[in-house]
């Protein structure tokens, strides 16, 4: 039956079922402490190497607001640095992507130049160029006392670009990420992968709330695509497994593709040594996932804007082999389930949206329930469990009561 | 006589493109098919400055946008209706076919993609770009053989199901 105010705002028992408070979603104050404790905290994979293929080639992004920008050396070395001049701290590079190889209004070529003055650093975040550098600081300031921030930066799982603000993590984005992608390493270590998709989205939701989405299955009955190509015994037996460091791998099971009117199957172009038309999820802690459905892989950032906002960038790739004619089918397998256009990735925002409206800030808290126990299988809810206690140690925050609010008892 | 015959041409393309427009406004997908040869085939592309490179968001022969558009009403999707305003731009006829291209913007209607109550009635804008097209013109219809959608707008936010 429906119910009153006290029966709705009074705690479930956690012993009997466990859930979370929503104001982990829409709370500002806890939002800023996850990009402190958190987001500035950990690997993130910004980009794939392939987004900058040259040397002097370089890529632009930010993480936690920090302007960051990665570039590739004349020896091939892919270096990262805060996108901050360290003059007036204006944004050095603009663009999204791009070369250093040709000279820029205010530069020279195979330099990163600070348009404002003319600052100029290179590849390794030299400073190379103050403009009257003498006339202005005589001797009481030289390059070697501007370089650039460099920040930790490696190149890792399929060529992804992992770099972390933290100078001093205790790990290397091997030991981070731990043996949470081993299912799928060798599919995706054994040939050189190149992007050929790359398109974003700013939703009106909480970041943990995609991360939640990608974690439980329990959701596919928004999909009529994995209705209809999985709930069959095999899908139902797909296990959850759980990692150090919050991260969780999704098993995988033989998608039957043909089910769905126009679709064919991915067997052809099964990334290698990947068993045909199988399906693994890997979520990484605490919002990058890796999606490898065949014959296209799927690999997920998510850049928190605020409470309420998230963008998440969707990279496709494939292998850099690829004829014209492979690609091309890999990039249609790709498009019609993950496109913006695809049968899935819109209804799984749209889902995420609808959780954004009820849970904006300022909303009353409510009881997200993460209570499904189906022996470790793929509607259980053992993942999003998972996540959120490694959450909790990060923050030091309880999920039943994050801001410490006083307790509503139940009748 | 050329000219009127090549006049004609011209008035056909620009016909078929506005009422495409009008079709795919009132979602009557199998009507816009009508429009189109049997060898027809539909693309949604654009150029992304992050990756430099061109990228392909769907495409499709006529039989595959058909069966696309006929699984609609079994996805969830935003109801929310896409508006095209559109102008021809050029439209060059050589013999019995022709290209044109049309620069448009897509308003969505907002409905019920995010919290009704608030936000349905008022227009978003969805998406801006061009059509570039091409036709086989047989008596004085122009019908279309291929259709790119060339998106400017990458930020595509919660996507969507349908054909642009």
């Amino acid at each position: 039956m429906a119910r009153n105010a006290k029966q709705w705002n009074a705690h479930p028992d956690p012993g009997r079922i466990e859930w979370a408070d929503s104001r982990i979603y829409s709370d500002e104050e806890i939002f800023e402490e996850e990009l402190e404790k958190i987001w500035k905290k950990v690997w993130i994979p910004v980009c794939h190497e392939s987004e900058l293929p040259e040397p002097y080639d370089f890529r632009t992004m930010s993480i936690a607001r920090e302007p960051v920008i990665v570039c590739r050396d004349a020896d091939d070395k892919i270096r990262a640095f805060l996108n901050v001049c360290p003059h007036r701290a204006n944004l050095i590079e603009r663009r999204p992507s791009g070369s250093f190889k040709e000279g820029t209004p205010s530069g020279n070529p195979k330099n990163m130049t600070c348009m404002f003055h003319a600052w100029q650093f290179d590849m390794k975040g030299r400073c190379v160029h103050i403009s009257r550098g003498e006339e202005g600081y005589q001797d009481r300031l030289s390059p070697k006392d501007v370089g650039l921030r460099r920040l930790r930066c490696e190149v890792a799982f399929g060529g992804m670009v992992w770099v972390t603000l933290h100078d001093h993590i205790e790990h290397s984005v091997q030991e981070w990420v731990g043996s949470a992608l081993d299912c799928i390493l060798e599919p995706i270590e054994a040939e050189p992968l190149e992007i050929f998709h790359y398109h974003k989205s700013v939703i009106p939701s909480n970041y943990k709330l995609w991360h939640d989405t990608n974690s439980e299955f329990y959701h596919d009955f928004v999909h009529y695509h994995n209705r209809v190509t999985g709930f069959n015994d095999a899908y139902f037996a797909r296990k959850n497994m759980t990692f150090d460091n919050g991260h969780v791998v999704v098993g995988s099971f033989e998608v039957q593709y043909d089910q769905y009117e126009g679709f064919e199957s991915r067997e052809a172009l099964s990334f290698p040594t990947l068993p045909p038309n199988n399906w693994y999820m890997i979520d990484i802690f605490p919002g990058i996932n890796y999606n490898l459905r065949g014959s296209a892989l799927r690999v997920d950032l998510m850049t928190p804007l605020s409470a309420n906002e998230v963008m998440i960038e969707f990279r496709g790739l494939g292998l850099k082999k690829d004829t014209e004619e492979e690609r091309l089918t890999r990039v249609r397998h790709h498009n019609t389930i993950w496109g913006p256009m695809g049968r899935n990735l819109h209804e799984d925002l749209l889902s995420i949206t609808g959780q954004g409206v009820t849970m904006r800030p300022g909303t009353e808290p409510r009881h997200i329930l993460h209570g499904r126990h189906e022996n470790e299988t793929i509607h259980d809810e053992i993942g999003m469990r998972h996540y959120y206690d490694e959450w909790s140690r990060w923050m030091g925050r309880p999920l039943h009561n994050p801001t410490n609010r006083p307790a509503v008892a139940a009748e | 006589m050329a000219t009127a015959k090549r006049s004609a041409a011209v008035e056909a393309v620009k016909d078929t493109v506005y009422r495409t427009c009008l079709l795919l406004d009132d979602e009557r997908w199998s009507d816009w098919l009508e429009l189109c040869d049997e060898e027809f085939y539909y693309k949604i592309t654009a150029y992304s400055p992050e990756i430099r490179r061109d990228v392909l968001y769907l495409d499709g022969d006529r039989e595959q946008i058909a069966q696309m558009c006929e699984l609609l009403p079994k996805h969830n999707t935003d109801r929310s209706p896409l508006k095209r305003h559109a102008v021809v731009y050029t439209v060059d006829v050589d013999g019995g076919s022709a290209e044109a291209v049309t620069s448009f913007v897509i308003y969505q209607n907002m409905l019920d993609g995010v919290n009704s109550h608030i936000d349905a009635g008022e227009n978003h804008l969805f998406a801006v770009g061009r059509y570039l097209d091409s036709f086989a013109i047989r008596d004085d219809e122009a019908r279309f053989v291929t259709r790119e959608v060339r998106l400017e707008t990458r930020r595509l936010d919660k996507g969507t199901h349908w054909p642009l």
